[in-house]
């Protein structure tokens, strides 16, 4: 590897190993405290909206943006961890061993947190928004 | 790296490490015993005491037990009744599980990361002198009858003023932020070791899992702890000075206590269980005679389930009535975090499978973690569908559920690790047979303790009962419960037993006695005060057994890992591990412990209301805080102003 | 420069951009005072969503029991004197950095001028609002009271530390390499400010909305 980035596309570089690793738990985050509280203290409040914006469309919102986010930062993992996949035997270049396994670690965390919006999605399609 | 590479050092000659033992070795004296910095010592003292304060826990749970033996049973009142059992488990989580475990993590992530010290020695011994006084300021309150009484999560309006005067509460909310420091600040100083301290060469995919389990619970500590600390204070403005937050009569919410405990609370089960987790990722594999299966797996599974722990909290609330809908967000979150536990189970099982197993005392209690810990989160999987957890909340299934996954998850690991590092800790080997029958005993005796409690719990049995009528189908498997609980304590006193005969009669440990992967193996048992004369240079995930680490710290190494002058240690790369540059570490002091004091005059001062005394210790705690970060004068040569 | 002629996402992309080491290089003073205020920062959000928490399940009104909105001239003004606050404590670090001792005490003192002024108003507006109401009066009083004098405290600690900064640069231990204090200080005030501003909207704006 002796290639030379610009700096600005390394640190850039950097940032997105990140966004692969962290992007898909940092949507769901998102997801629920979103989902949760529209749900929650709407429902409370006695409505069944939101500022005239039916609740139902609201919650789908706070299920299919963050679902995106999710899907982007797993397309992100794949990509990385197909990138630094090229040298990993012992001795070579620590960096990219380094790369390789966080970008597994953000594949496997991205799928899971995808999982996590798809089944809340699903609860929000079973069952109405203010039933106890 | 500077230029020495190429220059060829010393090695590691008698010389050197006379020099080394010059600038770290700590003055045998009265004083030095209490500003000690080392964290080796700090990390012996973290679990000394936190063995006592285990001792005092389980003697409280040992009355219960005896009280629990029979229906209708009056040795205990029950107000004492409430008492021992909210400090029972207040200890164990609080006083007992977290400092425990940082204790090991404080004596073994220097050491496993080859470093000569933790980032921040001072705040270290601050820190330990901080949970010292908690604890005690927490348990001098049972002799005084003031003891906490609102069982470990406190829910209000039970603890509010009204419905329970008295210390007691206070004690609790303000025992609990005063402990909060300690492990808030162990916490920022375990990341910070562990991202600046690695060993040159250590890149994150060569951390031990020990390392990146210690990591991945301080940042929950971080994230979570504030939440318990927000909590008990607004309990205790509501109790000492009449502020509403809970109080419904003037608008206030007693939920939010629920929502806020919980949202602490269930990454606190992770917080407990993480680094134990970690242990056996580090005692399995060398007892398998080969590396961990799936490393990359067991670090998404880490770092998956500290995030993932966030987002379960509403589970605890499956039974105050919120929205079916809001359930379900939380079930999602309940159900996936099984995933990456169970992906740690199964790894375990593979390294096992693939490995040659050599049966010692720490692969035994890890073996007994194994099947302990899968029944508890067994029962545990049960409670993520809302319908059988509405059925079965508070009674003794809940008791037997948490008891498997606390006992399971940190008990067993934990006396895995007393039996796997006293070697390296003490210099002394352990009596195998002593340790065989301790580990026998405690296994029968803590699933005859606990499996009885499933079935009075599904009988209908509700927990926090000070006594029961007969009659009622319970008798019997209380009794069982209580014969367990007697021979579980038999067990552990074995243990107790086990180490004091090891110190005493023990034969000298090797260096190296299990064959082990990690760098604290590549050190003297017990270590020297400057850990290594040679910073190794790591090349792989299990350094001592890599010849290029050895031949690193051999007549080959260079001056710029050895660092003899001052007490010096190295800074590297956050990622990558790459060598940056050599660094001071602090002497011995005694400000930490005066700190520490400030800081028990100011909760005293609360606790009794006498707020003159608090303020004189804030002043003293803010003061030799002053003193302690005073910037060493400098020349301004030194300091690099222009002339 | 690899990257020539193609965008900066296909370099980014590569093995050597996605392995570029992000962060680094940092002390462990700055990690340190980086995870205490993370710490801290939780601690103010969880105040915060209690607020929100505590207002949606009281309902309307709110505030309740008759009390005033907020008046918002006095926290626009306090606004005013503690965010450009850290104005001067940029500007002392900066004077350090370039060895320029008296800029790194004179900065300093603007920044204590101005913090204390920040608690001064605070107590002013304290002193008209006891009058209708306290900490005990309801929950919206607890609520105000203890969100912004756990700021306030905060802020006095921050001062405190200001303070012991300026005296220890009159000392004369400070210099281009040796500025690490100032640097974590001005961290903890830059946090006691952006605080102010999240105060600024959840107790001063929002009960307008």
């Amino acid at each position: 590897m002796t290639e030379r980035l610009s700096p600005r596309a390394a640190t850039f570089g950097g940032l997105l190993l990140w966004f692969a690793v962290l992007g898909g738990v940092l949507s769901w985050t998102v997801h629920a405290l979103a989902a949760w509280s529209i749900d929650e203290l709407t429902c409370e409040a006695g409505h069944d909206e939101l500022a005239g914006f039916p609740l139902t469309g609201a919650i789908a919102l706070a299920v299919l943006l963050p679902a995106a986010g999710a899907v982007a930062a797993l397309g992100v993992s794949v990509l990385a961890w197909r990138r630094t996949r090229a040298d990993l035997p012992e001795g070579g270049e620590q960096s990219v061993g380094r790369a390789h396994l966080l970008a597994f670690v953000g594949l496997w965390l991205n799928t899971l947190a995808l999982a996590m919006i798809v089944l809340g999605g699903v609860a929000a399609l079973v069952l109405s928004p203010c039933q106890r | 790296m500077p230029s020495s590479t190429t220059e060829r050092g010393a090695g590691p000659g008698t010389e050197v490490v006379e020099r080394l033992t010059a600038e770290w070795a700590e003055p045998p004296t009265l004083r030095g015993w209490f500003s000690t910095v080392d964290h080796k010592r700090i990390g012996r003292r973290y679990l000394v005491t936190a063995a006592v304060f285990f001792g005092f826990a389980g003697f409280s749970a040992l009355a219960m037990r005896t009280q629990l033996a029979g229906p209708e049973a009056e040795i205990l009142s029950p107000g004492e009744y409430n008492q021992l059992f909210s400090m029972h488990g207040t200890a164990m989580i609080f006083l007992f599980s977290t400092p425990m475990l940082f204790g090991f993590g404080n004596f073994l992530v220097p050491l496993m990361v080859g470093a000569r010290d933790m980032a921040f020695p001072r705040l270290n011994a601050f820190g330990y002198w901080v949970f010292l006084f908690a604890g005690l300021f927490m348990w001098a309150s049972v002799p005084a009858g003031a003891a906490p009484n609102g069982g470990w999560f406190a829910y209000v309006p039970l603890t509010d003023e009204r419905h329970t005067p008295g210390l007691h509460l206070d004690v609790y909310t303000l025992g609990l932020l005063f402990l909060g420091i300690s492990t808030s600040a162990g916490a920022i100083n375990f990341i910070v070791t562990s991202l600046k301290l690695r060993a040159p060469g250590m890149s994150l995919n060569r951390v031990p899992v020990f390392v990146w389990a210690i990591v991945a619970t301080s940042f929950m500590v971080i994230f979570a702890l504030p939440v318990l600390n927000l909590d008990n204070a607004l309990l205790f403005l509501d109790r000492r000075f009449d502020t509403r937050f809970f109080d419904t009569d003037r608008g206030g919410n007693v939920l939010l206590w629920q929502h806020l405990f919980w949202i602490f609370g269930h990454p606190d089960v992770y917080i407990i269980v993480m680094p134990a987790l970690g242990i056996v990722s580090a005692v399995l594999p060398v007892f398998c005679r080969r590396g961990i299966v799936a490393y990359p797996l067991i670090v998404l599974s880490v770092v998956a389930i500290a995030i993932i722990s966030f987002g379960v909290w509403v589970h605890h609330m499956f039974a105050t009535g919120l929205p079916q809908l809001s359930y379900g967000f939380f079930s999602a979150a309940s159900t996936i975090i099984t995933i990456p536990s169970g992906l740690q189970i199964f790894a375990w099982l593979a390294t096992m499978l693939l490995g040659r197993i050599v049966v010692r005392v720490p692969f035994l209690f890890v073996v007994g973690f194994i099947v302990t810990f899968v029944i508890g989160g067994f029962t545990g999987v049960m409670f993520a569908l809302t319908a059988f957890d509405q059925q079965t909340t508070d009674s003794y299934f809940v008791v037997a559920h948490f008891h498997y996954v606390l006992f399971g998850g940190a008990v067993f690991p934990i006396l895995a690790a007393i039996y796997y590092w006293l070697p390296k800790i003490s210099g002394r080997m352990y009596s195998e047979r002593l340790g065989r029958y301790a580990f026998w005993l405690i296994f029968v005796g803590m699933n005859l303790t606990f499996f009885p409690m499933h079935v009075s719990g599904l009988l209908g049995m509700p927990r926090r009962v000070y006594t029961y009528p007969g009659g009622l189908g319970w008798d019997p498997w209380n009794l069982l419960a209580t014969v367990g609980a007697y021979v579980l304590g038999l067990g552990l006193l074995l243990v107790a037993v086990g180490v004091v005969h090891a110190l005493r009669r023990g034969a000298p440990a090797p260096d190296d006695p299990w064959g082990g992967d990690s760098l604290e193996w590549a050190t003297s048992s017990p270590p020297k005060p400057y850990n290594f004369p040679v910073l190794p240079r790591v090349h792989s995930l299990h350094p001592v057994w890599d010849p290029r680490t050895a031949e690193s710290t051999g007549p080959g190494a260079t001056e710029d890992r050895i660092l003899t002058d001052g007490r010096q240690t190295l800074f590297t790369s956050e990622l990558d591990g790459r060598y940056e540059r050599a660094v001071r570490m602090p002497e011995e002091t005694l400000k930490p412990l005066v700190a520490a004091i400030g800081l028990l005059t100011v909760f005293v001062g609360l606790l009794f209301a006498w707020y003159w005394v608090a303020a004189a210790g804030g002043a003293l705690f803010a003061g030799t805080l002053a003193g302690w970060l005073w910037p060493a004068h400098r020349t301004p040569e030194e300091a690099g102003v222009p002339a | 420069m690899t990257e020539r002629g193609e965008g900066i996402l296909t370099a980014a992309t590569r093995p050597t951009g996605l392995a570029t080491e992000e962060p680094v290089g940092r002390s462990t003073g700055w990690w340190g005072v980086m995870l205490f205020l993370t710490t801290e920062g939780t601690l103010f959000a969880a105040l915060f969503g209690s607020y929100f928490y505590l207002r949606f399940q009281h309902g309307a009104p709110w505030p309740p029991d008759g009390i005033r909105q907020p008046e918002l001239l006095l926290p626009l003004i306090m606004t005013a004197v503690l965010v450009p606050s850290s104005l001067p404590v940029l500007w002392a670090e900066a004077g350090i950095r370039q060895g320029r001792r008296w800029q790194l005490r004179a900065g300093l003192f603007g920044t204590l001028v101005m913090g204390g002024t920040f608690l001064g108003l605070q107590g002013v507006e304290y002193s008209g609002i006891l009058r209708e109401y306290t900490f005990t009066t309801n929950v919206y009083g607890s609520l105000f009271y203890a969100i912004t004098t756990f700021h306030g405290s905060h802020v006095a600690v921050g001062l405190l530390m200001v303070c012991w900064l300026l005296v220890a640069s009159l000392h004369g231990s400070f210099g281009p390499h040796r500025y690490e204090r100032v640097r974590i200080v001005a961290y903890y005030w830059h946090f006691v400010d952006a605080v102010w501003v999240a105060i600024l909207f959840t107790v001063y704006l929002s009960p307008r909305l």
